[in-house]
């Protein structure tokens, strides 16, 4: 073979890296791993390729101050790189797997996480799947992986939403209505806030492990601001909305069992909900187009006929 | 494949092999190769170099124990690279809402492997603070049990995109959710062919008897529906008879209304916006045109003008007459 084979030089530097009680030099490395060039310059720009492939690979390659002409020594610090074991059963493995076939994130991701706990390669096929569930996750949601970070480390997030800046102690990550939500206090309203990942602008910038500042007994659930008619401003005002059979089982299905107040012998019922975005419940009872119609309060009821008047008088 | 990309790639499979490889001890050259998706030579190939590296001096306990025989490669658990490495958040991320997404569909076992594997899981990683929920519509209990003991089903089902409700006889073939919402793809016996139902919009359904093979072996379509839906998505938009592609004119601001439907920006003019929709039927644009507002304006075809104010005397109608 005319050219070493590259692949075993960055396993040697990886083994060393590994094995290395304090951080080594450049000279210390290539005396220990075969294969870097003789050439000062040569040497250093073949290193540096090998550590840049290692970091992208996740390999933590630390770079620390060391006395001696060369300065920087580098090493690995195997508790940051391992794992500690996690003592997955076979079926438990197997369940694993079965959850990362069924769900849509965003291949590879879910595949390389397995090959990191030693679930590599293709599982034995079962029947495929069923039933299925898309959940976006990286793709298009570059967002979502630095605030599920600040969650699992307790951390502060800045990230920009409908135009300004915002500092938020994350209490929590939700999926539900299709979408992904992060629940938090926001530091500047002094409240707590639901913002949609999808709506974030921009990379949030997430804090130092343990910054974030809960109020004790902080419930995301309770917190959590589901429906658009919740986001607004304003005090909230309970809106009855009666809804006929054609769309009565998907209303329910959106808002919960509890929402109900009465049901019709057609099949119909009365659903009641919070609502502090008057605008937004409009748009909302809107969609069902003439399957519901806002019983009260009269000046809610005053705000659907109003925007509809503006339709109905745009052609005459 | 640049070197650089190839190298990656192959320390990637090494170590992935070297961990599986692990927790079974030894394993035949042919199923590690297989698995792994490389032919028998490559692997040992590939095993016997990794075998040679290892820490000055090389002394036995510091080298990668690998054991390549005639037949089975082995090492054993503790081995240098071969032990479960940490995960980067993305990774980490997509494993606990795997987990949580699978937990999360109705009926799933509460107590069974896939939630002990979650908590150990979580024990490693630090809890994060995820949860996952999907709807659970009346009728998806009745229909996943169609699906797996291949029985038809007779439903009233409610179209948004016509407005109508119409009953059916279906043969449910595959059950997915997306977007929030509970999807089934089913053999419809009214359209003869297959066809996509909305969960929530199936009011009743009643057994009506087993399944015909012939509906069993037929193809389904993709998941996903070739571009027409948002990025990402399973999609659930499926181009019927009705649809069609339609130009409308609206604020930017309104602009998060178009988010969650089939469409292209086509340009600015006049300070609006022009969107083209891929529109599944009228009432389907009502909706999104009285969500809309009455400021935005359907450019094309003309014939569609008149469906938004069309429909708001519809339902002003429900109203009843307006106090003076």
């Amino acid at each position: 073979m005319a050219q070493p084979d590259r692949l075993e030089r960055v396993t040697d530097l990886l083994l060393v890296l590994l094995d290395a009680s304090r951080p080594l030099s450049l000279r210390e490395i290539a005396d220990r791993v075969p294969g870097y060039p003789s050439g000062h310059d040569a040497r250093r720009q073949a290193f540096e390729r090998d550590k840049r492939l290692l970091r992208d690979e996740g390999v933590p390659v630390l770079a620390e101050a060391i006395d001696g002409e060369e300065q920087v020594g580098y090493r690995v610090d195997p508790d940051a790189y391992y794992l500690p074991d996690l003592g997955l059963e076979p079926d438990e493995q197997a369940a694993l797997n079965l959850a990362v076939a069924g769900v849509h994130l965003g291949e590879p991701i879910g595949r390389e996480a397995l090959s990191k706990l030693g679930m590599g390669g293709s599982w034995p096929r079962r029947t495929a799947p069923s039933p299925l569930v898309d959940l976006p996750l990286v793709d298009g949601l570059p967002a979502l992986p630095l605030l599920f970070d600040a969650a699992r480390t307790g951390a502060v997030v800045n990230f920009g939403y409908r135009g300004e800046p915002r500092a938020v102690d994350v209490g929590g990550i939700r999926f539900r209505g299709g979408h992904w939500y992060v629940v938090g206090r926001d530091r500047a309203k002094g409240e707590a806030r639901t913002f949609r990942v999808d709506r974030i602008e921009g990379l949030p910038e997430v804090g130092e492990a343990g910054s974030a500042e809960l109020p004790d007994g902080f419930d995301a659930d309770d917190e959590f601001g589901r429906d658009p008619w919740h986001f607004g401003p304003g005090e909230s005002v309970e809106v009855d909305v009666a809804v006929d059979a054609a769309e009565a089982g998907r209303v329910v299905t959106e808002l919960g069992p509890d929402s109900v107040v009465e049901r019709t012998d057609d099949g119909g019922v009365v659903v009641r909900l919070e609502v502090s975005d008057v605008e937004a419940l409009v748009s909302w009872a809107l969609d069902l187009l003439d399957h519901a119609e806002v019983l009260r309060p009269a000046d809610v009821r005053a705000a659907v006929v109003a925007r509809l008047e503006a339709f109905a008088g745009a052609v005459r | 494949m640049s070197p650089a990309t190839d190298t990656a790639t192959r320390l990637r499979r090494l170590l992935a092999i070297l961990t599986w490889l692990a927790q079974e001890g030894e394993a035949p050259i042919e199923e590690v190769a297989s698995r792994f998706d490389l032919t028998p030579t490559a692997l040992v190939a590939e095993l016997e170099m990794a075998a040679c590296c290892g820490v000055p001096p090389y002394t036995p306990d510091q080298l990668l124990e690998i054991v390549v025989t005639e037949d089975t490669v082995s090492t054993r658990v503790g081995t240098v690279l071969a032990r479960p490495r940490r995960l980067s958040p993305s990774e980490g991320l997509a494993l606990a809402a795997a987990a949580r997404a699978v937990l999360a569909v109705p009926g799933s076992d509460e107590d069974g492997a896939l939630s002990r594997a979650l908590a150990k899981l979580d024990r490693a990683l630090g809890q994060p603070g995820i949860e996952v929920e999907l709807d659970s519509p009346d009728q998806l209990d009745t229909v996943r049990a169609a699906l797996d003991e291949h029985q038809r089903l007779a439903i009233s089902y409610y179209s948004a995109s016509t407005d109508q409700t119409t009953d059916r006889t279906i043969t449910p073939r595959r059950l997915f959710a997306s977007e929030g919402h509970w999807y089934v793809d089913a053999w419809c016996e009214m359209a003869d062919s297959v066809r996509r139902f909305r969960v929530d919009r199936i009011a009743t359904a009643v057994p009506a008897g087993p399944a015909a093979e012939e509906v069993l072996a037929v193809a389904l379509p993709p998941v996903a529906s070739g571009g027409t839906a948002p990025s990402g998505a399973l999609g659930a938009f499926v181009p019927g008879p009705d649809s069609r592609r339609v130009r409308i004119a609206a604020d930017p601001a309104k602009a998060w209304l178009f988010e969650a439907v089939p469409s292209v920006v086509e340009g600015d003019e006049d300070g609006r916006r022009v969107w083209e929709v891929f529109v599944g039927g009228d009432a389907w644009l009502e909706r999104l045109l009285l969500r809309l507002g009455p400021d935005a304006r359907v450019i094309e075809p003309s014939e569609d003008r008149d469906l938004a104010p069309e429909a708001a005397r519809r339902i002003l109608a429900r109203y009843g007459p307006s106090e003076g």
